[in-house]
């Protein structure tokens, strides 16, 4: 004879990636690791940013460069001599708290006190996975236009800090900077929101000191 | 668009506690989404039909039930489901629908959650 059952699972997919990602945070604060999760658009100069960073930043900078396909990225790091793990997601349009694990395993984190984690471009997947990081810098330029913040509001919420990049070329592009920043400051009132060039070094400063006043 | 990964960590978590229950056959799923994730319910009921085939969710029904935004207001100290209604869908859920503030916490509607089955198996009893 067969029986009906219901059985209660209870299991949430997401809870458990924010369950991994405290376990990441946890192992790096053990570490003395300080981690920037770098989300963004594709193209926004989330690379060359951090590129910019660890040749300005007085720490220990390790980087998981995280990417669909293509070890380009992490390339580009290697050449600042500091450790690189490259995290190719295959199919998948964000990191989640289980690679990092992994890319975790994979670096000196005793050798490393700041790591950023590049994120794969995209304004949408990444938000609702947790990677564990100290500090969610989200970083969009001019070139994607200026209702990319009103169109993607939820990854601004979560943001710590948010770059608008190649401000260089705002007038070429036809994107309003201050149309930008008061979509930010509308959707979360409390983000420090930073206008930079990365071309003309404008901006740079405040990234810097807002990086290092995160890390006290 | 992470709906596949996602429907996959659903069937192998449905899968895993119908093996554990010893379960014959699965004639039932319900999955919570909260509206605030990322996951479309459409696309993620397409993906979920196409993993399941061959496994024992294969006749099954899957229910998906969508959970609503709710929010904390750290102004006025609201608390309740946010307001939803509108094209700007996401930017209404960022103000306090009592005192207009954006200071607001998300609470509620970022679930991925296999909340229960309903399965057939041996009854040891009859």
């Amino acid at each position: 004879m067969h029986k009906i059952a219901d059985v209660e699972i209870q299991h949430d997919i997401m809870v458990a990636n924010r369950k991994l990602a405290r376990k990441n945070q946890r192992i790096m604060d053990q570490n003395g690791v300080f981690a920037v999760d770098v989300l963004g658009a594709i193209g926004s100069g989330k690379t060359s940013l951090i590129e910019t960073l660890i040749d300005h930043l007085d720490h220990k900078v390790g980087v998981i460069a995280g990417d669909v396909i293509s070890k380009y990225d992490a390339g580009r790091f290697e050449s600042h001599h500091v450790p690189v793990v490259g995290l190719n997601t295959g199919k998948e349009c964000h990191l989640d708290a289980h690679l990092v694990k992994h890319a975790l395993e994979d670096l000196p984190l005793e050798n490393i006190d700041l790591l950023f984690i590049e994120n794969v471009g995209n304004l949408i997947c990444p938000v609702d996975f947790d990677l564990g990081s100290h500090l969610r810098m989200v970083v969009i330029s001019v070139s994607e236009g200026d209702d990319t913040v009103e169109k993607h509001p939820l990854i601004f919420q979560d943001a710590d800090l948010v770059v608008i990049n190649k401000l260089d070329i705002a007038d070429a592009v036809g994107a309003s900077v201050e149309k930008m920043v008061n979509d930010v400051q509308k959707i979360n009132p409390d983000v420090e929101v930073i206008t930079s060039s990365l071309k003309t070094g404008k901006g740079l400063d405040e990234i810097l000191a807002a990086i290092e006043s995160y890390m006290k | 668009m992470h709906e596949l990964s996602m429907a996959q960590a659903i069937v192998d978590t449905v899968l895993d506690a119908a093996q554990k229950n010893e379960a014959q056959d699965i004639l039932e799923v319900t999955i919570e989404i909260g509206q605030l994730t990322m996951l479309n319910p459409e696309q993620l009921k397409f993906l979920l039909d196409v993993l399941i085939e061959g496994t024992l969710l294969e006749n099954s029904e899957i229910l998906i039930e969508e959970i609503p935004v709710e929010i904390e207001c750290r102004s006025c100290g609201f608390k309740g489901e946010a307001n939803t209604d509108g094209s700007d869908h996401y930017l209404t859920i960022v103000i306090c629908p009592e005192c207009g503030e954006r200071k607001v916490e998300v609470t509620k509607g970022r679930e991925c959650n296999v909340k229960n089955i309903r399965i057939e198996k041996v009854d040891e009893d009859a």
